[in-house]
């Protein structure tokens, strides 16, 4: 495959469940950005495709609407891919219930970043051979 | 920093990776490599026979072909990754971590590569979801301090 000069990249933005903005509305802060972005709304929010710079500006300019909230992904295929687009396909998208179930949590981790708390990580250690051989002699008793 | 993350698609992970300004080592990354290659533009293949080949990198011959398949995807984000964050148990609807086998195969290498990794579980409740928050965010944060 030959290398891009400016490839282009599509993104997910996804509104959290307590998102002060609808989806209409964050389409419309997107269209008025007027970058060269091809822009799609969607029932969790809104995909965007364009050059890679150009898409990063948007995310960024986007999640300063509601930082908490918003949660943008990376996505493989270009809006309206027949090979993944639900109109031309029928049923669940790939990658729609998987989205559902992150979707169940987004309420949460919006809370969590609205109130960070610095906890301490418990690192794991290797279980020693003396321990495996006591959990195994366990075993076979 | 580039992190590898695991489920790779993960929403959730990717995104906390990427407020703290590191780049997220996501699966959708190489799958966009491959669709949009106009050799296999053509529905509704995303992978080409040479995948299982280059699998043979991570796996051996005597694994399945989806095995190699997937990994020939996965592999280069793990060599890649400088640091890793694992949550373990994520419901099957993770589409392409629905092969157990690649799986086990993907942190196995992950945890071989002697990178900082964070394990978690995926969580269920409200509570679990903010301490995996803060835990994702403090262990960031750390890799931050170390690199200064």
């Amino acid at each position: 495959m030959s290398p891009q000069k400016n490839p282009k990249t599509t993104r997910m933005i996804i509104l959290g469940p307590s998102a002060n903005i609808s989806q209409t509305e964050l389409v419309r802060k997107l269209h008025m950005m007027e970058l060269p972005l091809t822009i799609k709304s969607t029932c969790y929010g809104a995909v965007i495709h364009g050059e890679e710079e150009v898409v990063k500006q948007a995310i960024e300019h986007i999640r300063e609407v509601d930082p908490c909230n918003i949660f943008t992904k990376d996505r493989g295929f270009p809006p309206g891919d027949p090979r993944r687009c639900r109109a031309k396909r029928g049923g669940a998208r790939e990658g729609f219930h998987q989205l559902e179930k992150e979707f169940e949590l987004l309420d949460f981790v919006s809370k969590a970043l609205e109130n960070p708390q610095r906890v301490e990580i418990k690192k794991t250690k290797k279980v020693s051979p003396d321990l495996f051989k006591e959990i195994a002699q366990e075993c076979e008793k | 920093m580039k992190i590898a993350i695991f489920p790779p698609n993960s929403l959730i992970l990717a995104d906390l990776v990427e407020r703290r300004g590191h780049e997220a080592l996501v699966l959708q990354k190489e799958i966009r490599k491959k669709v949009t290659d106009a050799e296999i533009d053509s529905p509704p293949l995303n992978i080409t026979e040479e995948e299982p080949i280059k699998g043979l990198k991570y796996a051996a011959i005597e694994v399945p072909s989806g095995v190699r398949g997937r990994m020939a995807i996965f592999g280069p984000l793990i060599e890649e990754a400088e640091a890793a964050i694992i949550m373990e148990d994520a419901p099957f609807g993770f589409g392409c971590i629905g092969c157990a086998r690649t799986n086990e195969l993907c942190m196995f290498n992950l945890r071989k590569r002697n990178i900082p990794v964070l394990e978690l579980t995926y969580p269920t409740t409200r509570e679990e979801t903010m301490d995996v928050v803060n835990k994702i965010n403090t262990f960031l944060d750390s890799l931050e301090d170390k690199n200064g």
